[in-house]
């Protein structure tokens, strides 16, 4: 399998307060990989450095083998590479789905109107929200408008995508709907790394979870070596905790 | 007894001035009118191009650099900066009146006459930079009022700033402001009335002529201020129409051609005329 990402050292501070420190790790082809960890521990940031949304303080990105933090590389190019799915959507208010999915192809990757709309239908049906194109964002659920964001990251056709908390600000009975699609996406075998509170999708889908704690990855493997024989006493504690409120 | 005396003398009076304005409207109403026509388009004009003004201003204003850009481009976004924020505290910070002085009469008198504008670009010019001045800062505030995600879904898919900006933060910071461009075009209609200072000649410029001409103050101040007020009033209908044509329907179609998209309240049931018919 290709290695597509390789982060070497990575370490981030706010000011004087360290969230991110030395942090090493590869993503290959298809993997599909679950950051799993409490609040706090860094693994949004450490998912917003890897599409340069926060700029690392020390550490290299390397993306097939070029690191796009020297200055040479283009922040938007590399980006558009990358696709990001957000907690809060961030949608595009003024525009409608269809427009959502084709901004980016036609701006960004320069697409024609005709091939632009075709890509974001094919994508929009795989999401099952083709039905919605003419809809504006303002008039979707919450797990209806995540499933747009994910059909207009996909319509960009990245390499590797990104989610962050994709369920966590869904109301209940909208998660499974966004569950599923991501399912379906590693399925198809789609390289991904999603930051997720969802213990069954992180044990389920992935194949590989890392466990954070305060800014390090304390723990790495199969889902079945963190979950069922995880080593690190950290880990032990936080599966305990999830078990309780579950 | 004594109020029957008021109220007929009332009646006299609101006779006496009816009878002026139909006076004033017999001899003067093509002053008056072209008056109003000149204050509209000043005001439209001047709004306009204060807006773009104030559009690149509050874009230039956003502009950000990180720690990584090169001196020259820090030093560069520095200026532009500091730029925009001396216009702003200028022309917001002085009466359009002393403006339109300094525009007019000022410029020539300090180039020995080699930069004069006549009267009528003169107008323009100060109503559209005060205007400018107005709208950079209300841009400012619109684009500060975009949730930050928007730009981070732009950013996550690949636009640069301009991209950006253009495509997703100001089309809904023009919506947003749209409630305070009405208030520019519609305190330019009315201010635009201290243009007489260097003699343009629009809506009050005509009040002011007449006025001297007849002593008929009170009348003709009836007839333009009932013109500023039509004026102002079909102004800020427009504008409301505009919000509405930004915001488009309500509701939206499901697309037919989708088979999933079946759902029952998409059946046709046999309307009322059909059943009538069988």
């Amino acid at each position: 399998m290709s290695v597509i990402l390789d982060v070497k050292h990575l370490s981030k501070s706010f000011g004087e307060n360290p969230v991110l420190k030395d942090i090493d790790f590869t993503v290959s082809k298809g993997e599909v990989i679950s950051i799993i960890g409490a609040s706090g521990s860094g693994k949004s940031t450490l998912l917003r450095c890897i599409n340069l949304l926060e700029t690392p303080s020390a550490g290299e990105i390397l993306y097939h083998g070029e690191n796009i933090l020297s200055r040479n590389v283009k922040a938007p190019r590399y980006r558009s590479h990358v696709g990001m799915v957000f907690q809060s959507f961030n949608l595009f208010n003024n525009m409608s789905v269809l427009k959502n999915c084709t901004v980016g192809q036609r701006t960004v990757l320069g697409k024609s109107r005709e091939e632009a709309t075709a890509n974001a239908v094919k994508y929009l049906e795989k999401v099952g929200m083709a039905p919605y194109v003419n809809a504006k964002p303002k008039q979707l659920s919450g797990g209806q408008k995540q499933r747009v964001a994910i059909a207009r990251a996909l319509a960009m056709e990245p390499e590797i995508l990104l989610f962050d908390e994709p369920t966590s600000a869904l109301d209940p009975e909208m998660v499974g709907e966004v569950l599923a699609v991501m399912k379906k996406l590693a399925d198809d075998g789609m390289t991904m790394i999603v930051v997720t509170h969802e213990m069954a999708f992180a044990k389920d889908v992935s194949t590989r979870v890392i466990y954070m704690n305060d800014g390090v990855i304390c723990e790495e493997g199969t889902p079945d070596d963190v979950f069922v024989n995880p080593q690190k006493e950290e880990t032990k504690a936080f599966l305990a905790r999830f078990r309780d409120k579950g | 007894m004594y109020s029957s005396l008021m109220l007929s003398r009332a009646g006299l009076v609101a006779s006496n001035l009816g009878d002026d304005i139909a006076k004033l409207w017999r001899e003067a109403s093509p002053q008056y009118l072209k008056g109003a026509r000149d204050t509209l388009i000043l005001a439209v004009v001047a709004t306009a191009v204060g807006c773009i003004i104030g559009l690149l201003c509050g874009i230039l204003q956003t502009l950000k650099y990180s720690k990584s850009d090169f001196v020259l481009k820090k030093i560069f976004i520095n200026v532009i900066k500091v730029v925009v924020r001396v216009y702003v505290e200028v022309f917001r910070g002085t009466p359009m009146i002393l403006q339109a002085v300094f525009i007019y009469f000022g410029l020539p008198y300090l180039t020995s006459n080699a930069l004069r504008f006549d009267v009528i670009t003169a107008a323009y010019v100060v109503v559209s930079i005060n205007t400018g001045a107005y709208m950079a800062e209300t841009v400012r505030g619109g684009i500060l009022s975009i949730d930050r995600g928007q730009t981070e879904g732009a950013m996550a898919i690949g636009m640069n700033h301009f991209q950006t900006m253009v495509k997703v933060i100001l089309p809904q910071t023009l919506r947003n402001i749209i409630p305070q461009i009405g208030n520019n075009l519609i305190i330019n209609i009315k201010d635009t009335s201290v243009m007489f200072i260097i003699g343009y000649a629009e809506l009050f410029a005509a009040h002011k002529a007449y006025v001297g001409a007849t002593y008929l103050y009170f009348p003709s101040a009836v007839v333009t201020m009932a013109i500023y007020l039509i004026m102002t009033v079909v102004c800020s209908l427009l504008l409301r129409l505009w919000e509405h044509f930004i915001d488009g329907p309500e509701n939206f179609n499901l697309a037919t051609t989708d088979t999933l998209a079946l759902t029952s309240g998409m059946n046709n049931f046999p309307s009322g005329k059909r059943r009538r018919a069988r």
